[in-house]
């Protein structure tokens, strides 16, 4: 079992299963989440990541961008640790992003056509 | 001619339909921040009702999620000679769920009813199938374009389902080279059908990253498919040309040859006939310049993302999403199309940001055009995510249907100063619309046989 901490709601906790992914357990447990596709395909049901970490290596929507701002899938992500993160729209601040205006650098992209970020 | 079945008995019969009184559109709240389900909504069009110009009833579907986009009739003209056949249902697919809602609209039109529900998760275990598009009915069956397949790869292929919304399985052969789908249209006295491209739901589901047109990530050809033995025979390479080509629409004339692509990213329409050789050949025709924008490094793309032709396949229309401009243009020489009608609404440019008192947030995106010409009901939104990128501002705004009156005999476009629906006033907050169709068939929904 691993807690996870609601930032965003008051940082109400949550007893979940970490073989489970973390919209399952949540939505199981009353909490009411966005989602899509619940195969990792679309960012619907992205979150943020404040403190800990997740295995989310099924999902493919996301690029290195957003992962490293700490977006995570939750209808594929699991957690390793208890985990702290923000919920919903109020979180994706940084999600979306106009690609004329803030284009990707190659490191920056998903993580099939990524190339290595050069130092 | 006198017959029992659905839709009219050529596209000269359709024109001279009475007026539409209801219109349908989808609206989304997936993405949106608001966790209700998407709906289907009744627009009142009958200018002589006291509800004129509103919102008259919300069909929910079961769940959240779904986003909504396009929709399709299980009948049309196809089988206009079948008593046996109506246009009862229409099929609304979920992009992101992969769920088909089947919804009856006959039973009481103004206020349709949910039928049935094909699973998404039925569709993919039983087709290896994700993410439906375009739905044809084809004679007394259905098809649709699905953009994944089970795990959102593409190219994914076309699901076949029978008249009574079973799951026939696959209706391609072979998907031989294709490398995405997006939309098709077919024409069956030429036994030819055109498909296009968009990329595969994980890649336009999350958003837009340019970068990725360059890794080939986006469709830049259209396909020509042996109708009767459902496989590819010719890919037209569009290159620069023709990145994303999305929609694709035949004349309505079911002896023409003559079919046109709107290709997105590059603004531009593409063209393309069969020679007197019996070859088939394409050509762009119109290309929307990009234009400067006060705050950006790069000059912006006009994004025409659908396109239509009116049933008297004279005049083709337009949209210039992220420009905000709607456009007709006169195809009566389909090799040299001339500009007739232009109205601005909302996008970046800032050239209409207010439209019969409501700003506007997005652009012209998706419309539906009266069977006699005259009405064209254009919608703003594109797809969640991707709204969400262009125009954020659109969550709190929600999306908007304007209409554009059009003049079918001498050309020319205005904006109607009387009608507009503001689906940031919904009851549940603001949603997006999209598609639009009427109930006795459209401009986008019928093909001859």
């Amino acid at each position: 079992m691993r807690t996870i901490t609601i930032a965003n709601r008051d940082g109400e906790t949550f007893e979940v299963n970490s073989k489970r992914p973390i919209l399952e357990t949540l939505r199981d447990q009353g909490v009411d989440l966005p989602f899509g596709c619940k195969y990792g395909g679309c960012i619907t049901c992205a979150a943020k990541l404040i403190s800990g970490k997740v295995d989310q290596n099924r999902q493919v929507a996301l690029n290195n961008r957003q992962i490293n701002d700490g977006y995570i899938i939750l209808c594929v992500a699991r957690p390793l640790t208890d985990i702290t993160i923000e919920i919903g729209v109020e979180s994706h601040g940084n999600l979306y992003r106009n690609p004329f205006l803030d284009p990707l650098k190659p490191h920056e992209l998903k993580a099939d056509i990524a190339t290595p970020k050069e130092v | 001619m006198e017959c029992c079945g659905p839709g009219y008995s050529s596209p000269s019969e359709a024109i001279k339909a009475p007026r539409e009184k209801l219109l349908y559109t989808i609206a989304i709240y997936t993405g949106t921040g608001i966790q209700k389900p998407d709906y289907l909504a009744t627009v009142d069009i009958d200018p002589h009702s006291e509800k004129y110009s509103q919102v008259i009833h919300r069909l929910e579907m079961p769940g959240i999620g779904d986003e909504l986009h396009h929709m399709g009739w299980n009948a049309c003209s196809s089988c206009f000679d079948d008593g046996s056949m109506s246009r009862k249902y229409l099929l609304l697919p979920g992009v992101r769920s992969n769920n088909i809602h089947i919804v009856d609209t006959a039973t009481n039109p103004r206020a349709p009813s949910l039928h049935k529900v094909i699973s998404g998760a039925d569709i993919k275990s039983k087709t290896n199938l994700s993410g439906p598009h375009t739905v044809h009915c084809l004679g007394s069956e259905i098809i649709i374009s699905m953009l994944g397949d089970a795990k959102g790869e593409a190219p994914g292929g076309y699901l076949h389902l029978n008249k009574d919304f079973e799951i026939e399985g696959r209706w391609e052969n072979s998907m031989g080279d294709i490398k995405f789908g997006y939309d098709f249209w077919y024409q069956p006295r030429h036994n030819i059908m055109v498909s296009s491209e968009w990329a595969a739901p994980n890649t336009f589901m999350p958003g837009f990253d340019l970068e990725e047109v360059g890794h080939l990530k986006y469709g830049r050809e259209i396909h020509f498919w042996d109708f009767e033995k459902k496989e590819p025979i010719e890919t037209m390479y569009l290159g620069e040309d023709g990145l994303l080509p999305l929609e694709v629409k035949f004349h309505h004339d079911p002896d023409s040859s003559h079919g046109f692509c709107g290709a997105a990213l590059s603004s531009n329409v593409i063209h393309w006939w069969k020679d007197n050789a019996g070859k088939w050949q394409w050509e762009k025709i119109i290309d929307v310049a990009n234009e400067p924008h006060p705050e950006w490094p790069l000059p912006v793309p006009g994004v025409m993302s659908a396109i239509l032709i009116s049933m008297d396949d004279k005049y083709l229309y337009l949209n210039n999403w992220l420009h905000g401009d709607m456009r007709q243009y006169d195809i009566s020489d389909p090799h040299n199309p001339i500009l007739t009608g232009q109205v601005w609404m909302g996008g970046l440019l800032g050239k209409a940001p207010i439209v019969n008192g409501v700003k506007m947030a997005g652009g012209p995106q998706m419309f539906q055009l009266s069977l006699d010409g005259k009405r064209l009901y254009v919608t703003t939104s594109l797809f969640s995510t991707w709204d969400n990128q262009f125009y954020p501002e659109i969550r709190e705004q929600g999306g908007v249907m304007v209409m554009i009156d059009c003049d079918p005999i001498n050309g020319g476009m205005s904006l109607n100063e009387d009608f507009i629906v503001d689906f940031g006033k919904e009851p549940n907050g603001p949603s997006r619309c999209h598609e639009a169709r009427y109930p006795g068939g459209d401009c986008t929904s019928d093909i001859w046989l």
